[in-house]
């Protein structure tokens, strides 16, 4: 089965398709999408593909896929054989793992629309998104904290799953949109996590951990 | 300057690092993988750059601009660009410290780090930050500490003459909370949160989204 991604590198929606197909040894292909400047996501071809004229855009076989969330629930679905990343086996953590799927839309429409107009002066209400972008970071830290305190290390339980893919890019992102992570120890350490897993992809602004391995290959 | 908790220990892992203000001085914190801490000036002697954006590599700090690599003592023990070179030791960020008490970790940017001697029976819980000045911070703990006693089994009984520590505990002595607070620029603070090892994970967890209730208050005023 075919999957191809449309893809804007800088875009950290398109990055959550990108991570897990990563972290589950997906196989697919790319066909690269002028988001900026030419503003081809708008363009007949693509609109004709996709209404809404977002990215990314997932196509497989019999589906065209053009919400994140479906994307990442569908890849998991087919795709991760241990069925813990969408754990349908598990109603209640699967409750929780809609629940942060559902927050992941609000980083996006506060961090994600922040960063955009720091990075492509794109025009929003900039104290708006500020605001906005805190309250989630606070909230995000508060469950973190208390997930720590139980000894949880994930969002919706013990192990990663599609919530903690979609909640992960605008958060780690957010430097690039003028927001340190300097008052959020939960969220450090939980991004620290998911840096550390087998398979972890980077993009640009959301660099590798560099291991004790590298250091002695290239250490005198 | 005294010696300023900066934030939990468990809260800078193996291989981390955090940025930190301890009044004039812009920190870099790091662990290196066996779990040294240091506490260096937020700058690489080579070109300036924030040090807290580095990688941990083994027991060195790596700068994220060029490379260069700094061991636990602050000598540069590797430069990418020259690796036969042997890096000269005057090539040194500057050094604080820094000590682990309590859960806590505790810098002196001046003077050996000597922490404030706490009981040993707290629980460090979390650090939280504030956007308000000291005096707000440290009036709405108080305030909210008498209207929500529960948490302290119905009174509460202020103890510490510390100016920057609250101790609040029930008269028995049995429950009770620590804040330990540290103001990083005037109009934000830090609170670090220890707990009586007696309280079960549920209560721990009312305490943690009580210190959220009290930012709130403590930020409208």
């Amino acid at each position: 089965m075919t999957i191809t991604l449309y893809n804007y590198v800088l875009s950290g929606n398109c990055y959550k398709i990108r991570l897990l197909a990563s972290l589950l040894d997906i196989n697919y292909e790319t066909i690269a999408v002028d988001f900026h400047p030419g503003q081809e996501h708008k363009s007949k071809a693509l609109l004709k593909l996709n209404p809404a004229g977002t990215l990314p855009i997932l196509v497989t076989d019999g589906h065209v896929f053009t919400e994140t969330k479906d994307m990442l629930t569908w890849l998991a679905q087919h795709h991760d054989q241990s069925n813990t990343w969408w754990p349908a086996n598990n109603s209640d953590q699967l409750t929780r793992v809609v629940q942060w799927l559902e927050f992941s839309s609000r980083l996006s429409a506060t961090i994600g629309e922040l960063r955009l107009n720091s990075m492509l002066n794109k025009a929003i209400d900039v104290e708006a998104a500020k605001h906005g972008s805190k309250i989630c970071l606070r909230e995000l830290e508060s469950h973190l904290t208390e997930q720590r305190i139980k000894g949880i290390q994930w969002l919706s339980g013990d192990n990663p799953t599609v919530a903690d893919v979609a909640c992960f890019p605008y958060t780690a992102l957010s430097p690039d949109a003028g927001i340190e992570h300097d008052d959020y120890p939960s969220i450090r350490s939980w991004l620290h996590a998911l840096r550390s897993l087998d398979n972890f992809l980077t993009m640009p602004g959301i660099h590798e951990l560099h291991e004790l391995k590298s250091t002695q290959k290239i250490s005198p | 300057m005294s010696t300023e908790p900066i934030g939990l220990a468990r809260d800078l892992a193996p291989k981390g690092v955090m940025r930190a203000q301890v009044g004039q001085t812009d920190l870099a914190i790091w662990r290196s993988t066996n779990g040294v801490v240091s506490a260096w000036e937020n700058r690489c002697p080579h070109r300036g750059m924030r040090l807290s954006h580095g990688f941990v590599r083994g027991e060195s700090l790596a700068c994220a601009y060029h490379g260069w690599h700094y061991d636990c003592s602050g000598k540069c023990n590797y430069i990418p660009a020259h690796p036969e070179l042997e890096p000269p030791s005057t090539i040194r960020p500057n050094i604080y410290s820094v000590v682990e008490q309590a859960g806590i970790l505790w810098v002196n940017t001046v003077a050996d780090a000597k922490p404030v001697s706490l009981p040993n029976d707290l629980i460090a819980l979390r650090s939280i930050t504030l956007d308000c000045n000291l005096p707000s911070a440290i009036d709405a703990f108080k305030a909210a500490a008498k209207v929500d006693a529960a948490l302290f089994n119905g009174t509460v009984t202020e103890l510490s003459q510390h100016p920057k520590i609250l101790s609040l505990e029930s008269p028995s002595g049995a429950n009770g909370i620590v804040i330990l607070f540290q103001q990083p620029h005037p109009k934000s603070v830090v609170a670090h949160l220890l707990a009586k090892d007696v309280y079960q994970t549920n209560e721990l967890v009312a305490v943690s989204r009580w210190c959220e209730s009290v930012r709130h208050k403590a930020e409208q005023q």
